[in-house]
């Protein structure tokens, strides 16, 4: 059922990992941020500050066997930042492969 | 100095309503500029109204996350400084109310103190040390008998000396009425003035 | 202080004396020149009131400066939720995937144009517009604040251009006008506001 993934992939957090890494790895991503805001949950994030436990990152859901995929990136100036948006989408969907997909990116930051 | 920009590293030059307006566009370095310049006297005040020093921390913490909430409910940016102070106080007050158990006022002197050299005598009569020393136990008896006062009588003399806020802006922070507040105050003031009148 | 009681002999009160410091109101102001009870009540609630503000000077030092850990890891907290705004869409390759810029990013964007000339500050800053529609028009307000002495009208030409190639590089956004206004001037080497705008507003607009 999810030939097209890495053994690692198969459970949402395990994705989401992954695919931070993927983000990451494009030419002008500067940031991951959390793929939900934390504001209203403020002292969760101190929390996580002092525990250490990571916040979930990029929100990975399994819809059968599709698959829908949010990240909040930051960017740099140094590549016109549509253009990163673009490249993340396709390294994101290069690496879900086959799999049906929804991709969003949204660009919190560009500096 | 002529020509340098009020870049972010320069935002001394840049006044509270610019920033304020900048912080309600969503510019987060603005807004921590404004949290910089105005979070000492948010603590100071938090301190003096929670008599906690881990209390105050959560109250600063708080009232900024609420400020950056609301601040475009801020019509005049000028008032920034005042707007924080009133947060503050607001959730000072709610903390004390969450926490009965909280500890008196001269605990958080003693604990001031022994984290910093600063709590003592403050700055006041700095190179002369005669007069510093006056300055400095005259700061201490001043701090007793804030602490000696009755709660009401210390949130309402807290509130107009370190937030500066107006008889009508204490009763609606304290949720009393504004003779209430009128009376508070004057008490508040004959009893610390009785007080301090042996230290002249 | 003479007064054993609440009130002086006179038969005014330390309260009433209180009152008429923070308000200036007093039912009989003459009587507060020529009464020295009165008189010497005013003086101690005045020595209080510097008592007091030396307090509140002394622990505002005690707080620590706003550069301080305790005040870092507060806004450290702060910095995980950025202002978004309006979502600004942007051209996905795969049909389907949905590409966005938040409004607050681009703001920031146009700001920080404004802060890397030499004199110039950034204030408010909006995108008046169906952002959200590929291709409606938009025009871009911005505030700026300039130190005194740079010269207004050179300044927001060179500020239309900055932020006219940084939006066509980073945005597709159609821009229609760019709007600088310069509300404020800043005196060098003097901190805390201005004494108001040095001249009229100027406001200029023009196609990028
Ligand atoms: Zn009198």
């Amino acid at each position: 059922m999810n030939q097209s993934l890495l053994p690692g992939d198969t459970t949402p957090a395990g994705l989401a990992a992954a695919l931070r890494d993927v983000i990451l790895d494009v030419d002008g991503v500067a940031e991951v941020f959390p793929a939900r805001p934390l504001w209203q949950n403020i002292a969760g994030a101190a929390r996580s500050a002092v525990t250490g436990e990571p916040l979930p990152v990029v929100q990975v859901e399994f819809d059968g066997e599709a698959v829908d995929v949010l990240t909040r990136i930051g960017v740099s100036t140094a590549l016109p930042a549509p253009a990163v948006a673009r490249s993340v989408a396709a390294a994101i969907r290069e690496h879900l492969g086959s799999r049906t997909a929804t991709v969003r990116v949204q660009l919190v930051q560009v500096r | 100095m002529t020509g340098s920009p009020p870049a972010p590293d320069h935002f001394d030059l840049v006044p509270d309503a610019l920033l304020a307006g900048r912080a309600a566009d969503g510019d987060t370095v603005a807004f921590e500029a404004l949290a910089r310049r105005h979070g000492p006297l948010m603590r100071a005040s938090a301190r003096r109204l929670t008599g906690s020093l881990a209390d105050a921390d959560d109250v600063v913490q708080e009232s900024l996350v609420q400020a950056w909430k609301q601040l475009d409910t801020l019509r005049d940016g000028d008032a920034v400084k005042s707007w924080l102070l009133r947060i503050t106080a607001s959730r000072s007050i709610d903390q004390v109310r969450r926490r009965k158990n909280h500890s008196d006022l001269s605990d958080l002197d003693q604990r001031l103190a022994a984290g910093s050299g600063l709590a003592g005598g403050g700055a006041a009569g700095a190179g002369n040390p005669e007069a510093a020393a006056l300055s400095g136990s005259r700061m201490e008896a001043l701090k007793a008998a804030v602490a000696a006062l009755p709660e009401e009588q210390r949130r309402c003399w807290v509130l107009k000396q370190f937030n500066d806020q107006s008889y009508e802006e204490i009763a609606q922070t304290l949720n009393i009425s504004v003779a209430s507040v009128r009376g508070r105050l004057a008490r508040a003031r004959v009893a610390l003035a009785r007080e301090m009148e042996g230290w002249r | 202080m003479s007064a054993s009681g609440d009130n002086f002999e006179c038969g005014h009160s330390l309260e009433e004396l209180s009152i008429y410091l923070d308000t200036g109101e007093f039912s009989d102001p003459g009587h507060l020149t020529e009464c020295p009870e009165c008189q010497s009540g005013l003086a101690a609630l005045r020595r209080l009131a510097a008592l007091g503000d030396e307090l509140v000077s002394a622990d505002i030092a005690a707080a620590g400066s706003g550069t301080d850990d305790w005040m870092q890891s507060i806004l450290d907290n702060l910095r995980l939720e950025l202002r978004p705004g309006r979502d600004i869409p942007v051209r996905p390759d795969t049909p389907g995937d949905i590409l966005t810029e938040t409004e607050g990013s681009i703001s920031a964007l146009i700001r920080s144009a404004a802060d890397s000339l030499p004199g110039t500050a950034a204030g408010k800053c909006r995108l008046d517009g169906d952002v959200s529609t590929p291709g409606s028009p938009i025009t871009v307000r911005v505030d700026v604040a300039v130190v005194f002495g740079h010269p207004l009208e050179e300044r927001a030409d060179a500020l239309r251009r900055g932020i006219a190639a940084t939006l066509a590089r980073h945005t597709e956004l159609n821009i229609a006008a760019i709007d600088v206004t310069v509300a404020d001037v800043l005196e060098p080497g003097f901190p805390g506001p201005a004494a108001g705008p040095a001249r009229p507003s100027e406001s200029s607009e023009e196609k990028p």
